[in-house]
């Protein structure tokens, strides 16, 4: 990745690295508390953070400090909220050929059961879910961002599937 | 989800086309793939990198404002000139007091000290101590030479650079030179500390250090020292020590030629007259002297 002596002091370093990670930061925070603007504001909180203690952090952990430093900000400060999110204005359904309006409809309420049931996946899954469903990372990175093991993350991905096929083929 | 391993990564993007078709058959894959593909459709808040960063810093530099601490120099100057004004006062009030007689050559001074114990001061002398801490303290700080006729009460001490003289009530003494230190004791102990020793001395007793070899005198019967009757008087006395002593009590300078001024001298002379006291330390020791103005040359009888 970058030379040992790299180091985020360097304001140079510390722009690009903010550049580059601010947006899945806030994506992170933001499937943990729901709401945007609380996102950013835990997100820029764990920045200030690292900048402040830029000559204790390797540069290669930085990216795990800054997510454990949101988890942990987020503890501290924000009550949990239900994450309702959004999907993007023209998303493309999964049969893109198929416009007869029933399966429009169909889809569409898929997709509001499938809101309602990500909201009800507890905070560990639905990040673990959300970062590789929107964000596209895979089972490693999410591990080293979290700091936790492959095989934690996979165990979280799993539960929440299933959780997500059960309610939805429930409702 | 039977094939929970492939599902997974599947989800990983881990499998090929050909093996994705495959987990297709064996397992009812609708609901998920549904899920898989609609949950990727989901939005996040969208942030402006650029702008954040901009916040982020401004925020920064906010927050560490207050870090920086200027000293508050109001704050400062007055804790600074009180402290001034306690030091000041308090220096004038402990150390100013010290009150100091002094004599010239040739000079010869008495006074009282504030508990009217008196002290003579003998010529070219002088004596220092802190009235104001006289009666909790009796100490004073004497070069030359005084007698002390204490009145009793606390200890009282003298100190000089080659030691301490401390009494409670008595008369006494005390004659520190160059190279010479020496404490008579006319009346009552006194104690004499010079490097560490204490050496009491009853009366008719003397102390005597001469170029910082401590002597054995013996003991005198006077009652007090022959100087106060204007004479000086020496017991085996180098002769360096009496031509120093000549020159304090007369305005001389006194040059020695061809003669061993570590000769010892006994004997006395006069403070009232220039010629006999000449004499008087001269033609026991067989030598001659001459005047060139205030300066005295001696030398060896018959040399000149």
């Amino acid at each position: 990745m970058s030379d040992d002596e790299t180091t985020l002091c360097d304001e140079n370093h510390f722009r690009d690295f903010y550049l580059k990670q601010v947006q899945s930061a806030s994506n992170f925070a933001y499937y943990k508390c729901g709401d945007g603007e609380a996102a950013l504001d835990l997100v820029q909180d764990a920045f200030t953070k690292i900048w402040e203690n830029c000559s204790k952090i390797d540069f290669n952990k930085a990216k795990t400090y800054l997510f454990t430093s949101i988890t942990n900000l987020f503890l501290n400060t924000i009550k949990h909220q239900k994450v309702v999110l959004q999907y993007a204005k023209d998303a493309p359904n999964l049969d893109t050929n198929n416009q007869s309006p029933e399966y429009l409809l169909e889809e569409e309420e898929f997709k509001q059961k499938l809101t309602k049931a990500i909201a009800s996946l507890s905070e560990t899954q639905r990040e673990v879910f959300l970062l590789n469903r929107i964000d596209g990372k895979k089972y490693r990175e999410i591990a080293d961002l979290l700091g936790i093991s492959q095989k934690t993350v996979e165990k979280r991905m799993s539960a929440a599937l299933q959780i997500l096929k059960a309610q939805i083929e429930n409702i | 989800m039977k094939k929970e391993k492939e599902i997974l990564k599947w989800l990983n993007n881990d499998l090929s086309s050909k093996e994705i078709e495959d987990l297709k058959q064996s397992e009812d894959l609708q609901t998920l793939e549904k899920i898989a593909h609609y949950a990727s459709q989901l939005e996040t808040p969208k942030v402006d990198a650029q702008t954040a960063l901009e916040k982020l810093k401004a925020r920064n530099h906010s927050k560490k404002k207050p870090k920086v601490r200027t000293i508050n120099f109001k704050i400062f100057y007055r804790v600074a000139a009180v402290l001034v004004l306690v030091l000041s006062s308090g220096y004038f009030f402990f150390y100013s007091n010290n009150t100091s007689f002094e004599t010239q050559i040739a000079q010869r001074k008495t006074f009282t000290l504030p508990d009217n114990s008196e002290v003579v001061l003998n010529a070219a002398s002088k004596i220092s101590f802190n009235e104001k801490k006289w009666a909790n303290k009796r100490t004073l700080t004497l070069k030359g030479e005084a007698y002390f006729k204490v009145k009793k009460g606390q200890t009282f001490s003298v100190k000089t650079t080659d030691g301490i003289v401390t009494v409670l009530g008595t008369q006494f003494n005390v004659k520190e030179r160059k190279n010479y230190f020496e404490v008579h004791c006319y009346e009552g102990l006194v104690s004499v500390t010079h490097n560490n020793k204490t050496t009491k001395l009853p009366p008719g007793k003397t102390f005597r250090v001469i170029n910082g070899k401590v002597e054995n005198i013996e003991d005198f019967y006077a009652t007090n020292p022959s100087w106060i009757q204007q004479e000086s008087s020496f017991n085996k006395i180098p002769l360096d020590q009496v031509i120093a002593e000549l020159e304090r009590q007369y305005d001389l300078k006194i040059k020695v030629d061809g003669i061993d001024t570590s000769k010892l001298f006994t004997g006395s002379f006069t403070h009232a007259d220039k010629e006999i006291a000449l004499q008087a330390v001269t033609i026991p020791l067989k030598l001659s002297y001459k005047i060139e103005g205030k300066n005295i040359i001696f030398y060896n009888y018959g040399a000149q």
